[in-house]
Formats: C-alpha cells, structure tokens, sequence
C-alpha cells in the first residue's frame, strides 16, 4: 500500500514520511513533570517525487512548519518514519544524521533572522560547501559567486552583511545557501510571508526557476492560498496536526472534498472586484488547542455539515478518486474502505 | 498649509458632503543620526461619514505613519509632522496640544493595531479595559460603564459577553482578542475608526469573521474607517475607495472597482501582477507561469527624490519622470493618478503598455 | 507647523572629523572613564620613576602633613603616602586586569558547555547557585587562611567567587541566542557543533562579556582593598590601597591623609571603570543604541 498521494510509487521518490508524529511535552511545577502533550503532527503520511512541488497548507498552530522542521531533524521525531532517498533517517544520531543533510537543506521564514548577522553574505553562502569539504580557496569562491549569480544577486555583493540587503535579497541569500550542496529535497518554510508582495513575486518565479531546472523536489509550507495554487504540484490541507485532505492542485482547487478546505477556499481574500457577493463559508470559532484535540473528526466543532458520529469517529484519509484523499466521514466516495495507513 | 485648493484629491466625488476627516499635503519626517526620513511626503485624501477608505502599500511606503499622523502619535523624540493639515470635523489637529488631542484620540477618532496583545493590558480584565475608556471618555460610573462594556462585547459577537468580561487578555484567542480591540474602538462610539493591518497576524478564517464584523459595525454605527493593509485582497473585500501609497507619496486613488479593473499607475498594475491570482474552475492552466515582477527595490528615504519615486522601477519612465515629481491628475470620475506617462494629457497614452 | 531643528548634514569633506566628534559627545562616559584609566595605567607602569621608595622608614618624617616635600603626607613610621598609593595602583591594577581575565575565560567556557550541552548544564549550575549563596569576601578569606598570602592567592581567591556570575550571564546569551533561527540554518546545512559554537554563538557573547569584565575588574579591585584592610589580602610587605588604609585608620582623626588619599584614588578607580561599563553597554546594546 503506498502512502497516500503517491500516484504510483517509482524510484524518483526524494523523499516518503510515513505516520510522523511529533509531541511537544508540556512541563509544569518545581521538577518540570510532563503534564500533558501538545500533539503538533500526529500522523502525517505524503511523499514528494523530483521536480515535484508538495504544498503543505493550514492555520498556524496545524502543525505544517513542525512537519518541515521534523524531516529537517530540527526536532526528534516521536514516532514515524522519514525516508530519505531510500534511507530512513527518523532515528539516525545528530552525528549520522550530516552527511544526509547534503541531500536536503531549508529555506526559513525570516529572512532577517535566519541570516548570521556577524558574517558576511559570502561566508554565510560558503558555509554548506565547507561543511561538507565540497570546495576550498579560489573554487569555493568561484562557486559561491556562481550561487549569487544564479540566485540573481551581484556576485560583488559577497562581501557585504545581511543588513545592507533588503528582505527579497536576504530571501536570496537564503536561498543561496541551502542550493549550495546540490540537494535534491528543498523543505520551504514559508518563505514568502515576511516578504512584501512584489518581492514575493520575484522570490516565488525563482523557486519556481530553480525547480524546473535542477528538479528539485519541494517541501512548500505556507498559509498563503494563492501561492499554493500557482507553485504547488499537489497539495496537502493540515488540520490540528493532521492531513485532512491531499490531492492534486487541480482536483483540490476545483473540487474541495473537505469542509475543512471548502471554508479556507472560501475565506481567501481575492484581489477581484466582487460584483456579485460572493458565497461564503464563515466557520465560527476559534482552533481548538492541540494539547487538547476534540474527540473523532477533529474539525467537528467548526464543521458546518456536522453529524453527531462525528463526535465519535475518527474519520480516517481515504483515497475517494485517483490520488485525491480525504479524511471525512461525509465523503465516502467511490473507493470507500481503501482506507491509508 | 497652503496646498489646501491645489491638491485635486478627493478624487472629484460625487457628493458633495463635508468630509469628516481631510487630510492634505501631510508631510511626516523621523531625524535620525543618518539623515532625515521622509515618511510621508505630500499625502492629501478626504473620509466621508460612514465610508471605507484603504490605504495600501508594501512596508515603508509611509500608510502606517500617516495614521499615526493623524492620531498625532508620532513619538516627538524622533519625528514630527512637519508640513500639511489635518482637518477632523472642523478642527485643525496640527494645532492642538496634546491634551486636546488626548480628548479625542480613542473617543472621536479610534485605532486598532495589527497585534492586539501589545494594545491590551495584561494585568486587567478585558471588561476593565472597555470600561476604562467609557469611564475617561464618556465620564460613565464604574457600574454603567461595566455593563456597557459587556454591552460591546456582545456587539462584537463574542459569546457569553459577561463572563468573558471577566477574563484577561492571555485566555482569549487572536481573533478574539481582535474583537476586543475593535470593541474599546468602538465604545465611545467614534466618527472616524483607524485600523493598521487589522487583520494580518491572524488565519484566513479568523480574518474573514473580522472583516465581516467590521463591515457591518461599520453599516450599523455609521463610523467611517480608514483601513491600513497591504493585501488587495482586503481591499476588494472591504474598501469602497482606495489610495495607493509608495514611498511616502499616493500614487494612485479610485473607487476598488476602477482600482482593480483600470488600474492606471505602473506601481499598482506591478502591484496587482504580481499577486498570484487563483484561478477559476474549468480555465485552468496546466503548467506553472511566472508572476509579473516589479524589478529592483523601494527607494531609499533618506534622499531627496526629485522625480517620480516608482521611476528607477518604472518600465515606462522617461527623461522626466526622474527630474518632475509627477501630480496627482484626474483620470475620469472618482480616479486620479500621480504618473507623467499614464495621464490622460499625456501623448503617449494610447501607448502605454497593458490595459 | 513646526519647522526642522535638526542641523543640515556636515558636507563630506568635514565628515570624517565630524564622525569622531559625534562619537567622542555621544559616549562622554566611556571618553572620561578611559582617560582617567590611561593616567592611572601610566603612574602604575613609571611608579619607580614617579616616587621614591614605599617601604623606606624614616623615623623623623613621622605623620607628616602634605607638603611640597611628601605630596600625601607621611605614615606613622615616615614612609610616603604619595609613594605608597603610586605603588598601590600597581597591585590594584594587577589585580583587577587578572581577575576579569581569568573569570572571564573561565567564565565563558563553563557558560558555553553549559548553554549549549543542556546534559550537563543542571549539575553545573546548581553548583554555580551553591557558590553564588557563599559571601565572596568570606570566601576568599577562608581560600587565604588555608594557604601562604600571596598575591597570587590574593587573585585566585577573588576569581573564584567571580567565575558563577559570568557563567550565569553567558548561558543566558548562549541560551537565547541558541534560539535564533540561523543556528537552526547553521545546523540544518550541516554545520558541525564545535563551528556553531566559535563560529555562530562565541562572537554574540562578546559585547555582554567585555561590559560584564569591567563590572569584575571593578568589583576586584575592591574586594582585594577590602581583603587587605581586613589583613587577610596583599602581603604588608607589599604596599596597596587597601593595607595603607588599614594602617592609618589607627592614626584616623590625627592624620586622615593616610586614609583620604588612598580612598580616593580606590573610588576614582572604581568610577572610571564603571564609567567605561556603562558607556560599553551603552554602546553595545543594539536596543539602546537604536534609539539613538
């Protein structure tokens, strides 16, 4: 049974996440006992082919940017596992862990504070490659020029602080940085929303660029709809640290199965002139806390199609068209019961 | 002071109604050891009675510091309102001391910032917080301010108002937090509501509760806002006229619809490009285009920009777009923009590029 | 409307001048602090030269008064106030530049472990805790009683109750600057542990430190004057502000020279120094220095 969204399973699979799951202990009182658990990502399942853009959307607080710093074993998974190009590495040690890290790097949200202020743009960019020994002296610096340039900044500008960059080119920088190594996985966490919206134009054609020419697969997290749309190969809605649903962007966009997806289609402000008013799901409530999740489908309590099994049932994701998956007890669909692990 | 008649803003109206609130040739500037910042260099507009009126721009074009402007809320070590009127209801703000301007800051005119934790105090309950403002503003008794309190927390559609007046700023949600804000705005019932990014540090779903809550307050109390925002996408939700700021200056003001439609300043035909736009059903593409790009960045403010400030950006600049500062010209009803090239007397009109 | 104060920007050709100026006024502390610590620095290094021979008796000079011939006036047993306090600044100086030294380094690397390796860091610092709850004169005096007084105890036993403060403040830099997201870049690009640490974290730790180390020299300079007035510090052979106050408060209300000049130089010292800490701080702290 291959993971859900995986059209077919083939060898150019970068990288597969099955059940992944992240925990935060909430620690209270004099010798910090472990009261409860904060359950980020509880249960996630997706895999991302080369070249192939996998978006990762929902609220904050659903979890998608623990996904991405999970894979990037910037937190230790709780349980699951996080293949790499064949090779789980949920369990590796912080020592084994390096020389996988070649094969993905990250790009952050922050752009100011994601960039060492005390080094130079040239050094933060030649950084990777020494890690890894790929380059020395005169080559490194060759390469590092080579990165500025097809990033589309001044290679003169190598020696320059990240302050004395504006937002869109410290995004650039950041960029730089994790295509250094030559990876073959790009996990993105949202970084386009500290950008302004013109930059965020000139930083998204790029990701977009480098994607088509290096194949690269993506990890793309974002809140921001619309870019979802126009950079995302397929896409995954999160819900309190869940998958709810995840499909191609065409079948998600045109054909939202989930109530969930349905009201965050719905509430995206669109820069149109609205001559009719438009129809819209306004979902009451607040996020429940996710150290708390409610009981079965956990959208329930925001659902306007509520049922009372809802309360009860625990709606796994089922695959209801060709790689269109859906966790909802109110879309059987056409393959019912070929429920995802 | 005496650019009250040359400024065409306003964008010839059709009514004919005194504005509530006008604003012309607002010049702001911060002194900081570098130099001087020209925050806002020359912004003129006029608020009607219960109108929405947005101000949109990317970060430090100045649509933040204007409203600040207004509130006369510029911190006086660092910056002051160096030039312009502010005209609220038949008085000068410029000329009033601060506190005149206390008595109506929060009473006659409200604001409502983007992160609603730092305006509220954490030490008081929420309840307290609405009732304080009654009590100063309104001179209201404790008892008839609490109960008015819980009065506009229910206005803003925050269920079980009177225990949730009870509670403080840290139990309450972001969105809810939000509605509270606008509740302390809104209690001494205000002719003008200044809102900066109200809805920015919050989901998609929490923003459309927000901004239809708005709204309607909005219809139901008659108060005018200007609201501050950077995403079009609020602006086509919300606003009925629109003023597009970029570094300082408005390059751009016209009903949403002429805005959006027939937009006529390269900086919001760039601005309006590069939004990803979501497609409809059925027209969909098959593969990924790039978004139109506003190339280079925002100029700086420290310098003196002699000419039109998109111009280094500006794919249609010429000779004198980087040696005139363009004015704002009328381009049809309600629409007027600050561009040489897009102007209706301008020879190279029929070919601007775009449409 | 109000019309611009501000002075027009200085043409280019007077900037560079202008730009040391502007720093100079606005950073008057640090400008008076290192100016009176050059002077001191100077009589510590040419005292041989400056004044004649502190420890040298001279039974006819005894409690004299300053005069043309001894500048402080003179001890009970004749000796020169005004060599002894010169030659005091010597032990003074050595002692305040050791022990900030040493607490620093000592400092830094235990604060470094600690806020980077959190496996050892609860011992270390319930142990650092323990130590900062213990007096720093008691203990030092109790470090000076076990072993031969020398100067180099003198040091070792102020460092000692110094090193728990340093600590505390570099795992706090350490700690939060662990939390900024480029570490998360550094370590997600494969950075290794030892370069995070002297490459990311090390220099962030600077500023706090060398303002830190002013605040240590400070305190040094006066818990060893507070040693020796209590005669458990410098050897008495060894002439330095703290034992010549301790010898002539017996002579207090017929000679307060003996005392006044030497307490004077210790509080000008201790003054400067600050002084120069808190323009540092000043100086380095973005949040302040923002605010121009």
């Amino acid at each position: 049974m291959s993971a859900p969204g995986t059209p077919s399973p083939s060898a150019d699979v970068v990288l597969e996440v099955k059940d992944l799951k992240k925990h935060f202990p909430i620690r209270k009182g004099l010798f910090s006992s472990v009261v409860g658990h904060v359950q980020a990502v509880d249960g996630v399942s997706f895999s991302i082919r080369r070249g192939e853009a996998l978006c990762l959307v929902g609220e904050s607080g659903c979890g998608k940017s623990t996904v991405a710093r999970t894979i990037a074993r910037l937190e230790e998974p709780t349980a699951g596992s996080i293949v790499l190009n064949g090779t789980d590495i949920s369990a590796l040690g912080e020592g084994e862990i390096r020389p996988y890290r070649r094969q993905m790097q990250m790009i952050f949200q922050d752009p100011y504070s994601s960039l060492n202020p005390r080094l130079t743009a040239g050094e933060i960019v030649s950084e990777p490659l020494t890690n890894f020994g790929l380059a020395m002296g005169s080559d490194l610096q060759a390469r590092v020029a080579s990165l500025f340039e097809r990033v589309g900044l001044r290679a003169d500008a190598m020696a320059k602080y990240p302050h004395e960059f504006s937002g869109g080119q410290r995004q650039r920088l950041g960029i730089a940085r994790a295509l250094a190594v030559s990876p073959q996985l790009i996990l993105a966490d949202e970084p386009l929303s500290a950008l302004d919206v013109s930059v965020q134009a000139q930083v998204l054609n790029l990701l977009i660029d480098l994607q088509d020419e290096l194949q690269l697969g993506y990890l793309f997290v974002s809140h921001d709809l619309a870019v979802v749309e126009h950079i995302g190969h397929r896409i995954a809605v999160m819900y309190l640290g869940r998958i709810v649903e995840i499909a191609d962007n065409a079948s998600l966009f045109d054909t939202p199965l989930h109530p969930y997806t349905e009201a965050l289609l719905a509430a995206a402000p669109v820069p149109e002139v609205q001559r009719t008013k438009r129809e819209r799901i306004i979902l009451t409530g607040d996020v429940p806390s996710p150290s708390a999740p409610p009981s079965g489908c956990r959208f329930h309590t925001r659902c306007p199609y509520v049922r009372p099994e809802c309360s009860r049932i625990d709606p796994p994701l089922v695959e209801v068209a060709p790689g269109h998956h859906v966790a909802c007890l109110l879309r059987p669909g056409p393959s019912a019961g070929h429920a995802a692990p | 002071m005496a650019a009250l008649d040359k400024t065409p803003s306003g964008a010839a109206r059709a009514d004919n109604t005194e504005p509530i609130l006008s604003v012309r040739d607002l010049r702001t500037q911060f002194f900081t050891s570098d130099g001087v910042v020209r925050a806002v260099d020359g912004v003129s507009f006029d608020l009607h009675r219960s109108e929405t009126l947005c101000i949109v721009g990317e970060s430090g074009c100045g649509k933040s510091v204007t409203a600040l402007s207004i509130l006369g809320l510029i911190p006086r070590e660092i910056g002051r309102v160096v030039g312009g009127s502010i005209r609220f209801d038949g008085m000068e703000l410029t000329k009033l001391d601060e506190g005149e301007m206390r008595r109506i800051r929060g009473n006659r005119i409200s604001m409502i910032f983007q992160e609603p934790m730092s305006s509220l105090n954490p030490v008081y309950t929420v309840g307290f917080q609405i009732a304080e403002t009654l009590r100063i503003h309104q001179g209201l008794s404790n008892k008839a301010a609490a109960e008015r309190a819980i009065e506009m927390l229910a206005l803003v559609r925050i269920a079980d108002a009177r225990r949730r007046a009870g509670e403080y700023p840290h139990q309450l949600s972001g969105g809810m937090r939000q509605r509270v804000m606008i509740a302390i705005a809104l209690a001494c019932n205000p002719q003008v509501l200044i809102a900066d990014e109200p809805t920015t540090a919050l989901d998609v779903t929490i923003q459309a509760q927000i901004l239809e809550l708005m709204v309607e307050l909005k219809e139901r109390l008659g108060t005018a806002i200007v609201l501050i925002t950077h995403d079009l996408g609020v602006v086509a939700e919300v606003a009925e006229r629109v003023i597009v700021m970029y570094a300082g200056r408005t390059a751009e003001e016209a009903t949403v619809s002429e805005l959006l439609d027939n937009p006529q300043h390269p900086y919001t035909r760039g601005l309006i490009g590069s939004i990803p736009r979501r497609s409809t059903p059925g027209a969909r593409k098959t593969t990924r285009t790039r978004l139109q790009e506003i190339r280079g960045i925002v100029p700086s403010l420290r310098e003196e920009i002699p000419g039109c400030a998109f111009a280094p950006r500006c794919s249609i600049a010429t000779e004198r777009c980087t040696s005139q500062r363009p004015p704002l010209e009328t381009h049809g009803p309600r629409h007027s923009a600050a561009c040489w090239e897009t102007a209706p007397s301008s020879a190279l009109t029929a070919t601007s590029p775009r449409s | 409307m109000a019309i611009v104060a501000e002075p027009l920007p200085a043409p280019a050709s007077t900037r560079q001048q202008s730009g040391t100026m502007r720093w100079v006024r606005r950073h008057k502390t640090i400008v008076v602090g290192l100016v009176i610590l050059a002077a001191l620095f100077i009589v510590a290094v040419a005292a041989p030269w400056l004044a004649g021979d502190p420890l040298q008796f001279e039974p006819t000079n005894r409690l004299k008064k300053p005069s043309g011939e001894f500048w402080f006036g003179t001890d009970q047993f004749g000796r020169d106030v005004y060599s002894r306090v010169v030659h005091g600044a010597r032990i003074s100086l050595i002692v305040g530049l050791c022990v900030a030294a040493l607490a620093t380094f000592l400092g830094l690397v235990i604060g470094v472990l600690c806020g980077y390796y959190r496996r050892i860091d609860g011992i270390v610092m319930r142990f650092m805790d323990g130590m900062m709850s213990i007096p720093a004169i008691l203990l030092a005096i109790a470090l000076i009683t076990l072993m031969k007084a020398s100067l180099f105890i003198v040091i070792v036993a102020i460092t000692i109750p110094e090193i728990p403060r340093v600590v505390r403040l570099v795992r706090s830099v350490v700690l939060s600057v662990r939390a900024r997201p480029f570490i998360d870049a550094a370590i997600a690009s494969g950075t290794r542990n030892s370069v995070i640490m002297i490459r990311h974290i090390l220099p962030n730790t600077a500023a706090p430190l060398i303002v830190q180390a002013t605040y240590v020299c400070a305190s040094a300079i006066l818990t060893e004057a507070g040693l020796s007035f209590l005669g458990a510090g410098t050897p008495p052979e060894i002439p330095s502000w703290g034992n010549v106050i301790s010898l002539g408060r017996t002579f207090f209300q017929i000679a307060p020279w003996i005392i006044f000049f030497p307490g004077l130089c210790l509080a000008i010292t201790v003054l400067a120094i600050n002084l120069v800490g808190d323009g540092l701080r000043d100086m380095l702290d973005p949040r302040i220095a923002r605010r121009m």
